[in-house]
C-alpha cells in the first residue's frame, strides 16, 4: 500500500491547493467545519467535524435565480454557476455515507438537481478512516457503516498512527496518487484494529416493525420533551429538506433555496392553515420515521449514518440510539 | 423517466419561465381563474389531468396550484384567496407578469378511467382538480362512458365554473350535471342539502366498474367515501386528489410526504385503496 507519513501532510495540502479548491476540516470559531486550506492553517485531521460536509454540495443558502419587475412586466435569469473542481479533503466514513444517501434524493427518482450535480460533479473525495469510535456518541457501525474505510470516494486513506495508507477507489483517484507519488512509500501494512463502539443501536428490521408502529403510543412519550429548535435537523449531514423563499428590494429580487426543518410546525402548515403535522409529536415522529422507515422504503437505506451529531448537541438529549432501542422493546400486539 | 433538467431548459425543475396573465374570471367573491401564457402567447407547459403548476408573481412569493383546465395557448388556475400570494394575484390585472413551473405529479390514471362510466363529485373549490379530468373527458368524450357530475357549494353565489356546470357540461351527450346547495335562495331552484346525502337520493350506480373521482372539503370527503361504500363503489375505484404544502415539486424538499410517498411526485391522485394502506397524515 502506497504510505505518506503525517508530517508530510501539510506539504502534500499546499501542492493539491495550486490546483484545487481545496476544503478541509478545520477548528473554525468553535463549530469544527470544512473550509477553504490555506498554507500554514489549521487543519484538524482527527476527529469528525461537528459541521456535516453537506453544504459544499447543498449550500445553506443558495440563489436560484434572480428576476426584475417594472409594474405588470418582468423578468428572470438562472444563477447557476459551474464551480472550479473541487476537493474535499478528510471526510469520515460516515459523511461519506451521507453524500450516497443526498445523492438518492438529488439526482434520482426522475428529477435531477442541477444546483446539487453541479458541485458534486466537480468535487474529488478523499476519505480518512477511523479505527473506532471518534466521539463518544459515534455508532455508525452500527448503521451499517465501515469506520475504517470508505469505497464511494477517489482517494482513501488508513489512519496508520504515524501515516496514512492512501487507496485509489476511482480512475481520477489512481491518477492523483500517480501525480503526487513523490509523496508516498511502498510499505507493507497491516490495519489496526477497530476499537470497541460504546454505542451499538441494532436495526435488524427496525424498518418493518415501524411499518406497524404509527399509532404507537411510543410517540407521544419521546417527543413530550423536544424543543422543536431543529439543531439535529442542522446537523445531520442526511437531513436535505429545503425552502424556498425570496428578497426583494426596489424593483431586483432574487429567489434562493435554504435549509428547513421538519421540526418547525410552518414546514407542513398550508395557507388556508390546515397543518397535517400541528404538534411536536406527529413532527418528531415524521423525523423519525423518515430516518429509519420512509427514507429505507423509498431508497433502500435508513437515512442515518450513525455520526452522532443529533445526540452529542440535542440541547435535551434526545437519543436516535435510545429511541431505536425503545422501539426494539415495543411489543406488537 | 429521468428527465435531465439544463439551465438553459426553459422548464426546470425549480426555475420558473415567466407568463403573463391573459384572462381572469371571477367566479366567485373569493374565487378567481387565471389564464395563464408565455409572453409570447404560448402554452408555458403542457399537462396531463389532475397535474399541477407552481405558479408565481416573482416579487410576492410562489405556490402551488392544480392546473384546472388548459387551452391550446394557456394554462387555468382557480385560486381562492387566502394568503400574501393569493392577495396578490386577487389584486392582479390581465397583463400581470407571472411565472409557472411545471407540471407536477401524476396525474389521473387516463388508461384505467378509459372505457369507463365516470361519477365526478365535487364540494366547493374542489370542483377545480375534477375540472381538468371532467374536460379532458367532454374533448375525448369517445373514449369515456356516461358522465355525470354531482357538484355542491354553500350556496348559489359559491357554486364555480358557472358556465361549465350550467351551460356547457349539461349539453354534452351521454353528460349529466346534478347541483346541490348548502342553502338556496329565492332564486334557487335546484336541491337544497348536503353532498353526501345527495348522492345518496341520487344513488348512482357502480356498476360497470364506474370510476368515481371526488375532490372537496376534508368533511365532506369522509361522508362521501361512507355514501360511496353504501352504494356499492370499490376502494379501487374511487380516486382523489390531496393537497399539502410544497416547495420543490419533484419529492425534494421533504414536506408533502405521506409516509414515504411524496404528494408532488406521487400523488397528487391517489385511489382510496391506496390511501387506505398510507398513514391518515394529510
Amino acid at each position: 500500500m502506497k504510505t505518506v507519513v503525517k508530517s508530510k501532510i501539510s506539504a502534500l495540502l499546499d501542492e493539491i491547493a495550486k490546483e484545487f479548491n481545496l476544503l478541509v476540516p478545520t477548528a473554525g470559531d468553535g463549530a469544527s467545519k470544512f473550509a477553504p486550506y490555506t498554507s500554514g492553517g489549521q487543519v484538524s485531521l482527527d476527529g469528525r467535524t461537528l459541521l456535516p460536509p453537506k453544504d459544499v454540495f447543498f449550500p445553506q443558502t443558495e440563489k436560484m435565480y434572480k428576476f426584475s419587475t417594472d409594474g405588470m412586466a418582468g423578468s428572470l435569469e438562472t444563477l447557476l454557476e459551474a464551480p472550479k473542481h473541487q476537493m474535499l479533503f478528510g471526510v469520515r466514513p460516515c459523511d461519506v455515507k451521507s453524500i450516497h444517501e443526498l445523492d438518492h434524493v438529488f439526482l434520482t427518482k426522475g428529477f435531477v438537481d442541477e444546483f446539487y450535480q453541479s458541485k458534486r460533479d466537480r468535487t474529488f473525495l478523499v476519505s480518512i478512516g477511523c479505527n473506532g469510535p471518534a466521539e463518544p456518541t459515534c455508532f455508525c457501525q452500527s448503521m451499517g457503516v465501515n469506520p475504517q474505510e470508505s469505497d464511494a470516494v477517489d482517494v482513501h486513506l488508513f489512519d496508520l498512527g504515524s501515516e496514512y495508507g492512501a487507496v485509489a477507489k476511482s480512475e481520477n483517484g489512481e491518477a492523483f496518487l500517480q501525480k503526487y507519488a513523490s509523496f508516498f512509500n511502498e510499505a507493507e501494512v497491516q490495519l489496526p484494529a477497530i476499537s470497541e463502539f460504546a454505542l451499538k443501536p441494532d436495526v435488524e428490521g427496525i424498518t418493518e416493525k415501524l411499518q406497524q408502529m404509527f399509532d404507537h403510543p411510543l410517540w407521544e412519550e419521546v417527543s413530550r420533551k423536544c424543543l422543536g429548535c431543529g439543531a439535529c435537523t442542522y446537523l445531520c449531514p442526511t437531513c436535505h429538506c429545503f425552502d424556498i423563499s425570496g428578497r426583494v428590494a426596489g424593483n431586483q429580487g432574487f429567489k434562493f433555496r435554504c435549509w428547513d426543518s421538519c421540526m418547525f410546525s410552518e414546514y407542513t402548515r398550508m395557507a388556508g392553515g390546515h397543518n397535517p403535522r400541528p404538534s411536536k409529536k406527529e413532527r418528531v415522529r415524521n423525523r423519525f420515521l423518515h430516518k429509519l422507515q420512509y427514507f429505507p422504503e423509498r431508497y433502500g437505506d435508513l437515512l442515518c449514518t450513525g455520526c452522532g451529531r443529533c445526540l452529542s448537541k440535542c440541547p435535551v438529549n434526545m437519543d436516535i440510539t435510545n429511541i431505536i432501542k425503545q422501539i426494539r422493546e415495543v411489543e406488537l400486539a | 423517466m429521468t428527465q435531465v433538467l439544463r439551465a438553459e431548459n426553459p422548464v426546470s425543475p425549480l426555475v420558473p419561465v415567466v407568463g403573463k396573465i391573459i384572462k381572469i374570471v371571477a367566479e366567485k367573491i373569493d374565487v378567481k381563474t387565471f389564464h395563464v401564457s408565455t409572453p409570447e402567447g404560448e402554452k408555458p407547459f403542457t399537462p396531463a389531468p389532475g397535474q399541477l403548476g407552481m405558479l408565481s408573481i416573482l416579487n410576492v412569493g410562489e405556490g402551488m396550484f392544480s392546473i384546472t383546465t388548459q387551452g391550446p395557448n394557456h394554462l387555468e388556475f382557480s385560486i381562492k384567496k387566502t394568503g400574501v400570494l393569493t392577495d396578490a394575484l386577487h389584486e392582479a390585472e390581465v397583463g400581470q407578469t407571472v411565472a409557472v413551473r411545471g407540471p407536477y405529479g401524476n396525474g389521473f390514471p387516463l388508461d384505467f378511467c378509459k372505457g369507463k362510466d365516470i361519477l365526478f363529485i365535487g364540494g366547493g373549490i374542489g370542483l377545480a382538480p375534477v375540472r381538468s379530468l371532467i374536460n379532458y373527458a367532454v374533448e375525448n368524450r369517445g373514449a369515456f362512458g356516461n358522465l355525470q357530475v354531482i357538484y355542491g357549494s354553500r350556496s348559489p353565489a359559491d357554486l364555480v365554473f358557472k358556465e361549465d356546470i350550467l351551460e356547457n357540461w349539461p349539453k354534452v351527450p351521454g353528460m349529466k350535471v346534478d347541483l346541490t346547495v348548502d342553502r338556496g335562495d329565492d332564486e334557487w331552484k335546484g336541491n337544497v342539502g348536503f353532498v353526501p346525502a345527495f348522492i345518496e337520493q341520487l344513488a348512482p350506480s357502480p356498476d360497470g366498474d364506474k370510476v368515481c373521482v371526488l375532490c372537496g372539503p376534508p368533511i365532506m370527503i369522509k361522508f362521501c367515501l361512507q355514501s360511496l361504500a353504501k352504494l356499492g363503489f370499490k376502494d379501487e375505484n374511487i380516486i382523489t386528489t390531496l393537497e399539502m404544502r410544497m416547495k420543490c415539486g419533484v419529492g425534494k424538499c421533504g414536506r408533502c410526504n405521506i409516509g414515504s410517498c411524496f404528494v408532488c411526485l406521487d400523488g397528487p391522485v391517489f385511489t382510496l385503496a391506496q390511501l387506505q394502506k398510507m398513514p391518515p397524515e394529510y
